[in-house]
């Protein structure tokens, strides 16, 4: 019960997320969903994937988030109420689709566990990552560092 | 699969693949780039939540949760440049509208 009702609020965080017509309440949206989802995550037996979703996209994200919010000029009350106006006009469909789409998936998802592997013994996500996965975290290392990269080159300022 | 698991696995699934759609449908119905990453961030966060249920359901939860951890990272690094890209569109259109944003030079 306590599962399906977290589902049920995840989604419905989403959703107004993507509704909201400020852009600070669409962060906040998302930063609760992100939360919701890192509860999901831990009741689903993987404390460490949920600790990473709720220190790095729940905090980490949402603060970057905010602080473009506020960097970029806010919108007159007016302006907002015009876009909010032509925005329900293009998004009308977002609540039917999403909810239809879950329904159709939840009715179909009774054959999908018989595509999954047989169960195996439960293994460690240290082990795996350092043992199994470690080009994985080469990987990690190279976008990290690409990413600092791109950063640094787009914010750059020109030379005077 | 256990019965705990068999007993979540279709709310899970049918939370996910809204979790999707809504994202995916942000990306494409709006103009604004700030939300458009938004849709982006949902859209990746259906993808984690398939991970994982897929580790849980199967018995690997070490390996649903590596890739969930790698996701993160890659996303991370992609949510970090494209806000900066957005900041200096900002900064030379003073919008963050597609629709102004009419030429790549530069």
């Amino acid at each position: 019960m306590t599962d399906h009702l977290l589902l049920t609020a995840l989604v419905v965080l989403a959703i107004v997320s993507v509704m909201a017509a400020d852009l600070i309440l669409s962060v906040l949206g998302l930063a609760a969903a992100s939360a919701v989802l890192s509860i999901v995550i831990f009741r689903m037996g993987a404390p460490m994937a949920a600790v990473f979703e709720l220190s790095v996209c729940a905090g980490l994200i949402s603060a970057l988030f905010v602080s473009v919010t506020g960097l970029i000029q806010p919108s007159r009350r007016q302006d907002v109420r015009e876009h909010l106006r032509k925005k329900l006009a293009r998004f009308w469909l977002l609540p039917l689709f999403a909810a239809g789409t879950g329904v159709i998936v939840f009715l179909i998802s009774a054959y999908l566990p018989s595509y999954l592997p047989a169960g195996a013994p439960a293994e460690d996500v240290r082990a795996v990552l350092w043992e199994h996965r470690r080009l994985d975290m080469v990987g990690q290392v190279i976008i990290l560092l690409a990413g600092v990269f791109g950063i640094t080159v787009i914010l750059k300022e020109k030379a005077e | 699969m256990n019965p705990e698991a068999a007993k979540l696995f279709p709310a899970v699934v049918a939370a996910a693949a809204a979790l999707a759609v809504s994202g995916l449908y942000c990306l494409l119905a709006t103009r604004n780039l700030l939300r458009a990453l938004i849709g982006f961030e949902i859209l990746v966060k259906g993808v984690t939540l398939f991970l994982v249920l897929a580790g849980y359901a199967s018995g690997r939860s070490g390996l649903g949760q590596a890739l969930v951890i790698t996701l993160i990272v890659v996303e991370v690094a992609v949510i970090a440049v494209a806000v900066c890209i957005v900041l200096a569109l900002h900064r030379h259109h003073r919008s963050i509208d597609t629709r102004t944003v009419e030429n790549l030079k530069g």
